[in-house]
């Protein structure tokens, strides 16, 4: 039995202390907590600690290794910025949930063991849906309530799968898992939830732009990458997931380029970005993972750097899409900067840091002979820049003037952008000590002539075609709308059969027993706010059920 | 608005300038394939300007399909409040 | 010291009754003789390991058919429970019952102590016709409970709260008792069960059906509806009878004629309980989504319960290692997080009055502790860390897996869905949502601290039993050892 403890319950427990602090103490406090947890595990050296009998377990609560300090650091960097941009927020409940947040997702990563890991995948589950529901709104209550579900089912799955495993091998290490039997294909899919693979992605696009303003930039940062570092950690080299990623860098990019809600273009993009790791993971040579590790790296920062300035914009004006925005840089030239800065990052400008990151995992992906996954990714990094290097600054801030003219974003969110550009910049230019960082040793210089001058050339090849279609106005124009996606099949379909078959079928038999339809009806009508929840409950009911009868049908056979 | 600045890309002769200095940039970076040795993985990559081209054809391509994707998904803002 | 236990809440009953004219006094006894009971139970904690032979036998009517008392791991922790929740409630009970001027406080105060005498009778019971007596005893002492308020509801309401209570005990749980006199030739409880060798398997699996649903209090379906009605009571006693004393004596009489009249490898060889498990898993799925459609705050938690229940029949149905510890600690941790749940409906009609859950949104700016409270609270019944709920979850899980019966899996996993989808709202509105009506309120308006204190108390309840299940999962794996 050691003393040590996760350093993310620095930030939980800190967290609950947080009401008790006036003005500008609380400030003080919230900025001190995530230094203090990183200073911590600075001087944490590797190893497991924290070693705890439960039950008859022996839970290894932290284990720090090259993999997990790398996330656990850009964890800590994540959690300062967003502490920093939320400091002007008065409502108690962001910063209390976001610190939980955060603690919980750093914990997850230090996570030795199985059953460790899945607390702490619950936490992150329930902490953050808090983030959401702080808008306040009716809208953002439901998308909340649907967040929280799908996330707890991730929990479910991982639960199960890792109870089953305990039952099978006796073993809760958190180690290399590898597709093999029915415990780890559930412990994956409940990653995979996490991930947002595609069609386990849309309540990422559901939920975080319903977030508040504060509340979305810690949520971009932690939840998919916890599931990045456990897939990373779990299943490295699993095929699968070269396809999966691929399928995942593709495909959000065109809803990205028709979908109006700017902040939700970003969660888009999130999940292209999210493909590239998980392809690093699938590859699973030592330059992908250490490609993968990177791009996480350096992704949650100009993540949370656009995030950051679109809910500014978002804070300011109080709208965020695309129709009614334009012409913001006469009002908000710095963080019209600070935007430009984070969209070069994400669309891999050389001397930004996507730049040093994501080459990583397409040279491994060349190395390895992944032809179509090469072009499909090659094709994705064309298209982030289309949606999120031009998109969004030019549609926020350029485009028709919408006569918009609002202050510049408050001094603290200014400061965070500012923090988070430097690092997106510095870490493109000077990339040595991020390599290092790295599981594993590098051997890659980014700045050769040819992968400047390719990458150049793909780049601004790709704005041509954003301007010519801009110019002759073939580009699709921004509206207000909603886009249906995979949500549509437990936002609506469950409606459409309660419609369409259920309630027909209590008619018909409602001729010979008057309560049932009087009770069909007024469960529907009589108790409207718990109808969202009942439907999707209903549908996860049977997409579970189906799916693990048939999972567990195994499980029977002797 | 009558007093207020007027910016420089106010102007649509000025965005212009910055159109055709794209198309000129662009012009300069796929010739200058011809000048400097590659280092290449698959034989395509030697092709002139060939990251210039997929990326072009690719960005095009990408939003004439996600413009006939609205037919299929597009629906209105309030479609799952009623 | 087995005496002491069973007596004390009489003599409490006996002096409550006295001090009828001083409502202080009265009250104070109250909370003096659930405490001085919890206190005896605990002073039994040290003499767990005297099992198996029933050591106290105050009355032998014939050889073999006693009344006798006995102590083990498994009543042991019942007694543990309801004797300690019963002192929260003590307490919350002064709160609500003054700030509702509810009529008839002495006799309510008289039946509760009664009614955990009863409990606590079922608790130590030795064999089967001990464990009946106070069965149909409970059942008479919570009667006068129910019907409170004397108004037409309440009326209804026990005489369907008596009618399924009676009817599934006398017509069906007195015939199992009888039957298994026959085929064993005692009642006795005993390690390893009484049943093993004496009658072929499909007499078993009838008898082991006479004892499911004859014990109503389980709540088993199709015999749940004495608990929704049960409702209309006061808050405390949905509170502590409704959500633990009287149901859960109902499924830890389920629990231990199966490890202890059937026996758990009896069970678990012959595959005579599957069916069970299946019913079991069937009332946890219907019995929330029955709950899903309750407007009513109290009628919500009520279907909750039901569903809760049959984690605990479920338990003792897979009559495994961990299906057996996972159900009996699910006894201690849904004790906890549903007396809660109450405590906050009543802290609600005290401050509020409204009991509808269409009525809650925007109150979590008027009463934040309370609804925290009812957050915490659902958050364990949901079965999510770190809350102890989580940890009976995993038990039940793994017993289900143990027993390769892989729906029930799926069961216990969309039921932790399903329990959010109909507890969540609640709080969250409560929190998120503003009142629709602009009635702006003054500001910070909690129920008496009488009423709050307790909720707090259990509340924090739920939280530390995730920290400190280890201790109950080594005092409640001496149930798996054969």
């Amino acid at each position: 039995m050691s003393v040590e403890f996760s350093p993310g319950l620095i930030l939980i427990a800190g967290a609950v202390l947080v009401p008790l602090f006036p003005g500008a103490w609380r400030s003080a406090y919230l900025l001190l907590l995530p230094v203090l947890s990183f200073a911590y595990l600075a001087v944490l050296p590797y190893g497991e600690y924290g070693q705890v009998l439960v039950f008859d377990y022996l839970l290894t609560t932290v284990r720090v290794d090259k993999l997990s300090f790398v996330f656990g650091v850009v964890f800590h960097l994540a959690v300062f910025l967003s502490v920093l941009y939320a400091l002007h927020e008065r409502d108690n409940v962001q910063h209390v949930a976001g610190l939980m947040y955060a603690g919980s997702a750093i914990g997850g990563v230090f996570a030795g063991d199985l059953i460790t890991l899945f607390i702490y995948w619950e936490l992150t589950a329930i902490s953050s849906v808090f983030l959401i529901w702080a808008r306040r709104t009716e809208r953002a209550y439901r998308a909340g309530l649907r967040y929280v579900m799908i996330q707890v089912t991730s929990g479910l799955l991982l639960l199960a799968g890792v109870v089953l495993r305990v039952r099978e091998t006796g073993d809760i290490a958190f180690d290399f898992l590898g597709l093999s039997d029915l415990a780890t294909s559930l412990i994956f899919v409940a990653f995979g939830i996490k991930c947002a693979f595609p069609l386990l992605h849309n309540w990422l696009q559901d939920a975080y732009p319903e977030a508040t303003v504060a509340g979305t930039v810690f949520l971009s940062a932690f939840t998919t990458k916890l599931a990045v570092y456990a897939l990373a950690r779990g299943f490295p080299g699993t095929d699968m997931l070269v396809w999966i990623g691929a399928t995942m860098t593709a495909f959000p990019i065109f809803y990205a380029v028709i979908e109006n809600d700017l902040r939700r273009v970003l969660a888009y993009s999130l999940n292209n970005q999210l493909g590239f790791m998980v392809v690093g993971i699938g590859i699973g040579t030592e330059m992908a993972l250490n490609g993968t590790a990177a791009h996480a790296f350096t992704h949650i920062i100009y993540k949370a750097l656009l995030f950051m300035s679109m809910g500014a914009v978002l804070y300011r004006t109080g709208t965020i899409n695309g129709s009614d925005l334009g012409g913001l840089y006469k009002s908000m030239p710095y963080t019209t900067a600070f935007c430009i800065v984070g969209a070069a990052s994400i669309s891999a400008f050389p001397l930004f840091s996507g730049f040093v990151s994501k080459s990583l995992i397409m040279t491994a992906a060349a190395d390895e002979s992944y032809v179509l996954a090469w072009w499909v990714l090659l094709f994705a990094s064309a298209g982030v820049f289309h949606h999120s290097g031009i998109k969004i600054p030019f549609f926020a801030f350029f485009a028709r003037d919408s006569g918009i003219r609002c202050r510049e974003a408050p001094g603290n969110m200014l400061l965070a952008m500012a923090a988070a550009a430097f690092l997106c910049v510095a870490l493109g230019i000077y990339p040595e000590p991020l390599y290092r960082l790295l599981p594993f040793p590098v051997d890659y210089a980014p700045y050769t002539p040819t992968h400047v001058i390719t990458q150049l050339q793909l780049l601004l090849f790709s704005a041509l075609a954003f301007a010519l279609l801009k110019r002759t106005g073939i580009y699709p124009p921004e509206l207000r709308a909603t886009n249906l996606d995979s949500d549509w099949v437990y936002r609506r379909l469950p409606l459409i059969v309660w419609s369409t078959v259920l309630l027909p079928v209590a008619h018909r038999i409602d001729r010979c027993q008057q309560w049932l339809l009087s009770r069909a009806t007024s469960a529907a009508v009589t108790v409207p706010e718990i109808r969202g929840a009942s439907l999707l409950a209903l549908f996860v009911v049977l997409l579970l059920f189906s799916l693990l009868v048939t999972g567990f049908w195994q499980l029977a056979r002797p | 608005m009558e007093n207020e600045k007027k910016y420089w890309l106010d102007q649509p002769h000025n965005v212009d300038k910055i159109f055709w200095g794209l198309v000129g940039i662009c012009a300069l970076l796929a010739v200058f394939d011809v000048f400097y040795p590659k280092h290449v993985d698959f034989f395509w990559e030697d092709w002139i300007a060939f990251y210039g081209v997929y990326g072009f054809v690719s960005c095009v391509g990408l939003v004439l399909l996600a413009k006939q994707m609205r037919k299929l998904v597009k629906r209105d803002p309030d479609y799952y409040e009623r | 010291m087995l005496a002491l236990v069973l007596f004390v809440p009489l003599i409490g009953a006996a002096l409550i009754a006295l001090l009828h004219r001083r409502p202080a006094h009265r009250d104070l006894a109250s909370v003096v003789t659930a405490v001085s009971l919890f206190g005896s139970v605990v002073g039994l904690v040290p003499r767990a390991g005297a099992w198996p032979s029933p050591n106290w036998v105050p009355l032998e009517i014939v050889p073999e058919l006693q009344i006798a008392f006995g102590l083990e791991p498994l009543g042991l922790l019942f007694a543990l429970v309801a004797s300690g929740l019963w002192v929260v409630t003590s307490i919350y009970s002064i709160g609500y019952m003054r700030a509702h001027h509810e009529a008839h406080q002495t006799r309510f105060y008289i039946c509760f102590a009664l009614t955990l005498a009863a409990a606590m009778g079922i608790a130590l019971a030795g064999n089967l016709l001990t464990l009946f007596i106070f069965y149909e005893a409970m059942t008479l002492a919570t009667y006068p409970l129910v019907t409170h308020h004397g108004t037409d509801k309440a009326v209804r309401a026990g005489r369907l709260y008596l009618g399924y209570l009676f009817g599934t005990s006398v017509g069906l749980l007195l015939l199992a008792v009888i039957w298994t006199w026959t085929l064993a030739g005692t009642l006795d409880f005993r390690q390893g069960g009484i049943l093993a060798g004496k009658a072929d398997d499909a007499t078993l699996v009838v008898l082991l059906a006479l004892y499911a649903f004859g014990i109503g209090k389980a709540a088993l379906m199709p015999f749940h509806r004495w608990l929704p009605a049960a409702m209309v009571a006061p808050t405390p006693v949905s509170a502590l009878l409704h959500a633990v004393a009287v149901v859960k004596a109902g499924v830890f009489s389920v629990m231990k004629v199966a490890l202890y009249v059937f026996g758990a490898d009896l069970l678990r060889e012959t595959g005579l309980s599957v069916w069970l498990m299946y019913a079991a898993g069937a009332t946890i799925v219907i019995a929330s989504l029955i709950a899903l459609l309750q407007d009513d705050l109290k009628a919500r938690l009520a279907y909750s319960t039901v569903s809760q229940l049959s984690y605990v029949v479920l338990g003792a149905a897979l009559a495994n290692g961990p299906g057996l510890v996972g159900g009996s600690m699910h006894i201690l941790m849904h004790a906890v997080g549903k007396i809660t749940l109450f405590f906050c409906a009543g802290a609600i009609a005290v401050a509020t009055h409204k009991t509808k859950v269409s009525e809650m949104s925007g109150i979590g700016r008027r009463m934040p502790i309370t609804m925290f409270a009812f957050l915490l609270a659902s958050l364990s019944i949901i079965g999510l860390p770190p809350f102890g709920g989580a940890w009976s979850k995993w038990y039940l899980i793994l017993g289900a897996i143990e027993a390769g019966q892989a729906p029930l899996v799926a069961v216990l996993l969309i039921s932790s869905l399903l329990n959010m989808a109909y507890l969540l709202p609640v709080a969250v509105r409560a929190f998120f949502i503003e009142a629709s009506e602009g009635a702006r309120d003054p500001g910070i308006k909690e129920a008496p601290l009488v009423c709050v204190l307790p909720l707090c108390v259990t509340s924090a309840g739920t939280f530390l039993l995730f920290f400190f299940a280890g201790d109950v999962y080594a005092f409640l794996s001496q149930l798996a050892q054969p």
